[in-house]
């Protein structure tokens, strides 16, 4: 995995990691309007970075429209990525 | 909850609740495992 896509993959796991520890901050405190807004702020983040790295790398789950030929078999395994 | 014969209590947990007020960045976030300042506390290393 070169260094582009590597970079790209782990500003996403961050995004998804800042949009889960909001959902459970939020699971119990409904009510923290600040933390709410946090939580809003962040999702269009995660979803442009998420559709960028689809666009260009493929689909990150089996649950997207694939091109031909079925592309979702080319993503590589995780334990198969180098992450440093 | 008391025990029976000599109606002590018994030992209790009790966990403040967190109170939002600043976050991390989101990769400084993923690397401590919290993105809560508040909540990290990484096992130090014991000096003998």
């Amino acid at each position: 995995m070169d260094r582009e896509r590597l970079a790209l993959l782990k500003e996403l796991m961050a995004l998804e990691f800042t949009a889960l520890e909001f959902n459970l901050y939020l699971d119990t405190h409904p009510t923290d309007q600040r933390a709410l807004m946090e939580f809003n702020a962040i999702l269009p983040q995660l979803k442009a970075v998420k559709q960028k790295y689809q666009e260009r790398y493929g689909p990150l789950t089996a649950e997207e429209p694939s091109s031909y030929p079925w592309q979702w078999i080319n993503e590589p395994w995780p334990w198969e990525i180098c992450y440093e | 909850m008391y025990t029976p014969a000599d109606r002590m209590r018994l030992a209790r947990a009790y966990v403040p609740f967190q109170i939002f007020s600043q976050r991390l960045s989101p990769m400084e976030g993923l690397l401590k495992g919290t993105i809560f300042p508040e909540l990290y506390f990484p096992y130090r290393r014991q000096h003998k």
